[in-house]
């Protein structure tokens, strides 16, 4: 059997000052690690200490945390995945500027904004045609861009994918063409495509009966001991995952949020089959140097 | 099941969704006023009618509306789903209506028709406060004498009156606050509301934060603090705390903690209390509502939160806003 080292990334919830455990959790870390360069320290020191690159929703705070990385010339040494669109931003957006049209609106004019004529003229046809999936390609080409602005030409952008909002909502609507859409044109992109998940074992049913090719894209969900936010169960996200045809498969909330300590966390990762690699958190200095050490170690 | 949706705004996209993933339903029609979205609509959803009013529901022969449109067109749209005899089976998101006599209309009107008639106050199918509730009612606390809650977002938080944004004029005691009214009803039975105030922080004429004094049957003693201006709540986020003569009980969306005279502490969060659902969209109990909607149309039995329910919360909004001196 052919054993290969996991990829480790840095994952980006307490950058946004997430904690998906509590609220009140989050308010108690406090502000600092939402700071660009003090997040951007983190990933450097979790760098040194094992991990493999950066996994972000794209938004203005990673962005910030990209271009900090860039010019301490620490970003080309990592493989980013990046995730889109940053849905929180977007839902807030929509209630401020008066739902899901004024949304639609904005966006629109931040592509005009954004100079990046190809995207422009594919959006406009789009606009015109009434053509959604002109204006898909014309969004995740945006977002693409976005990314390679701040890292800059040179960075290893290795995989986009898809929100777990976005992924889960198309997944429940059955959008089967949209799934086609968005792994074929990120595979033109060079990118593979990816898609983060609160709903592994249907997600992974689905894109059998659609014919998606599971070899060709990475997916991101949560694998923990107490199967924190693992939907249907915990037995049936490990029993999906042994079925799958390789290891393509990104566990997150490895700690359920911080419930388990790294120690407690490791081993469970490290006994499942098909595992890629890892996307863990870290708000302090010493989590991240204790954390990816550990990681380091055992997941191999 | 056939299911139409009114209102595809992102409560709508949630619903549709969730309903889809429920086995045996499906989202057949979709309703929404806006022509950008009705055009996308037919594209993204191949197969399902879209329409411009609701009253063309009709066409789409369905057994159950969802009603997900802004809170002001709530009276006029499940009026029409009634009156034209579109649906019995009604959905429709919090609050029920705009106030309270829309409210008594349409809870009336629910009673007449027959059927089954849900408001999506949807922390009552979050684990901590079904808990909560469970231990409430079995006494674990002894008699509740006093509680405290709070509804905090920071939706509008560092939003002065020079910036340019859309606050709900419908204000944050019926926008978030009406959660932490609808579980206080729920776990404690009526309320009167004793004082109230109202204040404006994002614009001259919003209403931003509320505090609210309120006594429960039995002599139950609670205060209510709303506001969508507080820092560090990224997510709505609604709790209380209640005192008993044995212990106490503090709860929100992530969390349960009861705390006994004994000296005794225990502490739940969500994955300790099996918050587990087939299909997860947004939170676990978005899923368990619907299903529980779904599963009382199939089996003809009633839904809680009904419309009664939520027109008694319409009724204690108005109160809040009438003592606060915010009612036109």
């Amino acid at each position: 059997m052919v054993r290969e080292e996991k990829v480790l990334l840095v994952g980006d919830n307490p950058f946004h000052g997430i904690s998906h455990l509590s609220q009140e959790r989050s308010r108690v870390r406090g502000d600092a690690p939402t700071n660009p360069e003090f997040a951007a320290k983190l990933i450097g020191i979790s760098v040194e200490n094992g991990a493999d690159g950066f996994m972000f929703s794209v938004s203005e705070k990673t962005l910030s945390i990209l271009r900090v990385l860039r010019e301490g010339g620490v970003v080309n040494g990592l493989r980013l995945y990046a995730i889109v669109p940053y849905a929180y931003g977007y839902v807030r957006l929509a209630g401020e500027v008066g739902g899901v049209p004024g949304l639609a609106k904005r966006v629109i004019k931040e592509i005009s904004l954004s100079g990046n004529f190809s995207a422009m003229a594919m959006g406009l046809k789009g606009l015109l045609k009434a053509d959604l999936e002109d204006l898909v390609k014309t969004y995740l080409a945006y977002e693409v861009s976005r990314v390679r602005s701040s890292a800059g030409k040179n960075a290893n952008l290795e995989s986009v994918m898809l929100h777990q909002l976005v992924t889960d909502m198309c997944l429940g609507l059955g959008l089967d063409w949209f799934f086609r859409l968005y792994v074929d044109f990120m595979a033109k992109s060079g990118l593979r495509p990816g898609f983060n998940t609160g709903n592994f074992c249907l997600l992974v049913r689905r894109l059998r009966e659609w014919g998606v090719d599971l070899g060709e894209v990475v997916v991101a969900a949560p694998f923990n001991r107490v199967g924190f936010q693992m939907v249907p169960s915990r037995e049936d996200c490990e029993k999906a995952l042994a079925d799958l045809p390789g290891p393509n498969v990104f566990a997150i909330s490895v700690l359920a949020a911080g419930y388990l300590k790294p120690v407690e966390a490791v081993e469970y990762v490290a006994g499942l089959p098909n595992i890629r690699g890892v996307a863990v958190g870290v708000s302090k200095e010493r989590h991240a140097r204790e954390t990816f050490r550990l990681f380091r170690e055992k997941l191999v | 099941m056939r299911v139409a949706v009114v209102g595809m705004g992102k409560m709508g996209l949630l619903h549709s969704s969730i309903l889809n993933a429920i086995p045996d339903v499906e989202v057949v029609a979709l309703c929404d006023k806006s022509f950008l979205l009705r055009r996308f609509l037919g594209k993204v959803f191949k197969g399902v009618k879209v329409f411009k009013d609701v009253n063309e529901l009709s066409k789409a022969d369905v057994d159950a509306v969802y009603v997900t449109t802004p809170i002001p067109s709530h009276y006029g749209v499940a009026k029409a789903l009634y009156s034209e005899g579109i649906a019995s089976n009604v959905f429709v998101e919090k609050t029920l209506a705009l106030n309270f006599e829309q409210a008594r209309e349409l809870r009336d009107l629910a009673q007449d028709y027959g059927g089954v008639n849900m408001v999506g106050y949807v922390r009552r199918f979050a684990v901590t406060f079904r808990e909560a509730k469970r231990l409430l009612d079995e006494g674990v606390i002894g008699e509740p004498v006093s509680f405290s809650a709070y509804a905090y977002s920071s939706e509008f938080y560092g939003v002065d009156k020079a910036a340019k944004v859309r606050v709900p004029r419908v204000g944050v005691v019926r926008d978030l606050g009406c959660y932490a009214i609808d579980l206080a009803l729920w776990f404690f039975g009526e309320l009167e509301v004793l004082d109230a105030e109202v204040k404006a922080v994002v614009s001259d004429r919003s209403e931003d934060s509320a505090r609210v004094e309120v006594e429960a049957s039995g002599g139950l003693r609670g205060e209510f603090s709303f506001s969508w201006c507080v820092d560090k709540h990224r997510m709505p986020e609604a709790g209380f705390v209640v005192e008993g003569s044995e212990g106490a009980l503090s709860v929100n969306d992530d969390k349960l903690e009861l705390r006994l005279k004994d000296g005794s502490v225990s502490r739940w969060f969500r994955h300790d209390l099996k918050d587990t659902v087939d299909f997860w969209l947004g939170l676990p109990e978005f899923f368990r509502e619907d299903k529980h909607f779904v599963d009382c149309v199939v089996r003809g039995c009633s839904a809680e939160p009904s419309f009664a329910d939520g027109a008694e919360v319409d009724r204690i909004i108005d109160e809040i806003r009438c003592r606060a001196g915010r009612y036109g």
